[in-house]
């Protein structure tokens, strides 16, 4: 009992009070989103779904093992692609971003875009690379005429300037 | 007036705030020199400004984060449609404490956790105004976020070494926030003391110096429940709030059962009797690297086991009952006596009764602690009487005639609380476990009266119907007297007193792996 002393505290309400009290506290329980941080893509909106749903996420989207597999077929890589635009700062971008890169995707700084190589590149230097490039289009459209985003596209005569290359992730 | 040009200037100074996290994005030197002014201006001294200017922040953000939910909601709603308020101001004033303890100047870190005790102080000043102020009224989110803010944020800086020093502070507030104290914030209360950022780290960080800390916290929401769980008034709100209190014990017993373990003592203390299964858990916590015989092993000799002759570890005060109640000396030496003082043992009786004013509102006519103390106590005392001993055969005979006489003497309501003191000490397998195990079978074999016997039966009994988890010695206790033929167990007409009693003693006997005979 060498910490504390419990007389500072003051007077103790009856247990009236208390019932009373716990009562009015459960109409205004903490929300489980009131202790996460706030994420601009994905609230955690709750929602009542059937009981017979998921009601808790799979173990399985924190698996290393899980993001790999998805990056073994074409599909997969649009969930990579899914995952690092949309889950922001959170373990499932980093893995996402660690398999793209795996699969020779890189990651392009200022225009926020993953690039892979289409062909071997024409004009190779310390400072650039340039050639036909795969690119995955992660923009809506503006309007009626444009076309639609969320695909990859092929861009011919590109230049890939080595300093917006993004090279801090290991893989 | 000087406090109102004083609130303009805060405002003032919160939305500068305001525009470096919004505009800067928060960037590392736009806060840092944000915080140097303000530390320029002598609003971070610790002195009186200082408080008005951290309690006129956090007014300013509640009073926010509360009117954005006034606004999104309309009627009272049930706890799953509740709008959200927005805490958008309230994660602003949490980020300019946080970036004020971050960017604090590096030749006066020693004031740092001044201030931030400070901060603490403050912020519960405020709410305990706001709780008495507003009563069944006062919302206990914006404080949450603003705590969960904190929590998150504190334990991003330099953990190594500061690790332990933030999460005091913390300690102090939530005690002090106990809900005893606040009611109204006691579903936010745990939620915070349990909180993945809070209790591990205290219990990990800086050897066991955080242990003190979680227990009293632990104490103080079992303080809170006992009156509800005594009376049986498991009302809904109740009901979730000890259902969060099983979960986080039960998290305790997984991952820290040494910490339950080393402080069961307390616990029991304020755990009402009717709690069995609670109780359970924190009397099946066991050392981590031990390996616990399985007990329906046929021919188990548990004097043989290495770990039976090694005392428990116990960071409890056990005397501080007998102490508080001056009755220390006397036990003491009467135990010392090695004489059968039956003068003492009466006037000891009636010192374990509580005033009739206490009794009501305790809700029984016993000093339970007291009881507790001086069984374990006596216990501890009696154990190292006959260790000294060692060979010679000197029993302790003092000891045992208390116990006989206590069993005896006492009425029905007493003698239910003094074998319950006895059974909180069958554990895991160390000498008290070893010590108390006999002294159980001892009265029962020793007793002439029924009543003592049925009595034993049932303290026993209602621990291991309950599920589970069952205490190792309860089992080895339980299974030994209904094994053993000297004990006659089965010739006892209390078992027989009802079919489904019958029923249960032979389920019982067959799950602990023996038969009736």
């Amino acid at each position: 009992g060498s910490i504390g002393d419990p007389s500072a505290l003051g007077p103790m309400h009856d247990q009236m009070y208390n019932l009373q009290m716990l009562e009015a506290a459960y109409y205004r329980l903490p929300q489980p989103k009131d202790s996460e941080r706030p994420r601009p893509y994905t609230p955690r909106n709750p929602a009542i779904t059937p009981q017979t749903f998921p009601q808790t996420q799979a173990p399985i989207v924190n698996n290393p093992l899980f993001w790999e597999r998805l990056g073994s077929d074409a599909y997969g890589t649009e969930t990579l692609f899914f995952a690092f635009y949309y889950q922001q700062n959170s373990y499932q971008q980093y893995l996402a971003a660690k398999e793209l890169k795996k699969q020779s995707w890189r990651y392009h700084r200022k225009f926020n875009t993953w690039f892979q190589r289409h062909k071997e590149p024409k004009i190779a230097t310390d400072e650039y690379e340039q050639g036909a490039y795969v690119y995955f289009d992660f923009q809506t459209p503006k309007d009626e005429s444009q076309e639609g985003g969320w695909v990859q596209r092929i861009k011919n005569e590109f230049t890939f300037e080595y300093s917006y290359l993004e090279d801090e992730l290991a893989v | 007036s000087g406090s109102t040009d004083f609130r303009k200037r805060v405002s003032t100074l919160f939305k500068n705030w305001y525009q470096v996290c919004e505009v800067s994005g928060a960037n590392e030197t736009a806060c840092s020199e944000y915080v140097l002014h303000l530390y320029q201006t002598g609003l971070l001294k610790g002195d009186d400004t200082t408080e008005s200017f951290f309690r006129i922040l956090l007014e300013l953000s509640v009073a926010h984060c509360i009117s954005s939910e006034e606004i999104s909601s309309g009627a009272v709603q049930s706890p799953q449609q509740a709008q959200s308020p927005s805490f958008l101001i309230i994660d602003i004033f949490a980020k300019l404490v946080f970036s004020i303890l971050k960017y604090f100047p590096e030749q006066e870190s020693s004031s740092k956790f001044f201030l931030l005790s400070e901060i603490m102080a403050v912020t519960v000043r405020s709410i305990q105004k706001d709780a008495e102020d507003k009563k069944a009224s006062l919302s206990p989110r914006p404080y949450f976020r603003l705590f969960i803010n904190w929590l998150l944020d504190l334990c991003s800086l330099d953990p190594v070494t500061d690790g332990a020093n933030f999460q005091v502070p913390f300690a102090n507030a939530f005690h002090a926030l106990q809900p005893l104290k606040i009611p109204a914030f006691s579903f936010a209360w745990l939620e915070l003391v349990s909180h993945r950022s809070f209790l591990p780290k205290l219990l990990t960080v800086n050897g066991q110096k955080g242990w003190p800390y979680v227990q009293r916290l632990l104490v103080d929401l079992l303080q809170f429940l006992e009156p509800f769980l005594r009376n049986a008034e498991l009302g809904g709100p109740v009901h979730i709030l000890y259902k969060g209190t099983l979960r986080v014990l039960l998290v305790l017993l997984h991952d820290f059962p040494e910490f339950l373990c080393d402080y069961h003592f307390t616990f029991c203390d304020v755990i009402p009797s009717s709690c069995v299964q609670m109780r359970n858990i924190i009397l099946s916590s066991f050392p981590r690297n031990m390996r616990l015989p399985d007990p329906s092993t046929p021919n188990l000799k548990i004097d043989l086991l290495p770990e039976i002759v090694e005392a428990p570890c116990i960071l409890s005060e056990v005397d501080a009952a007998l102490k508080a109640n001056q009755m220390k000396n006397d036990v003491e030496e009467y135990l010392t006596s090695r004489q059968h003082d039956t003068t003492f043992l009466s006037e000891l009786k009636l010192k374990l009764l509580v005033s009739s004013s206490e009794a009501s509102s305790a809700g029984t006519r016993y000093n339970v602690p007291l009881i507790n103390s001086l069984v374990l106590y006596t216990g501890m005392q009696a154990i190292q009487q006959l260790q000294q001993a060692g060979e010679t055969g000197a029993q302790n005979v003092v000891a045992l005639h208390m116990f006989k006489y206590l069993s005896v003497e006492l009425d029905t309501e007493g003698r239910y609380l003094f074998l319950n003191a006895i059974a909180n000490q069958l554990r895991y397998p160390n000498n008290h476990t070893h010590y108390f195990s006999f002294i159980m079978l001892y009265l029962f074999l020793e007793s002439d009266q029924v009543v003592i016997q049925e009595q034993i039966t049932r303290v026993l009994l209602e621990r291991l119907i309950v599920n589970r988890p069952h205490p190792w010695g309860l089992l080895i206790t339980f299974i030994e007297l209904i094994k053993n033929p000297r004990y006659g167990f089965w010739k006892h007409g209390f078992i027989r007193c009802a079919p489904e009693i019958e029923k249960l003693f032979e389920s019982v006997a067959r799950s602990c792996g023996c038969l009736k005979p």
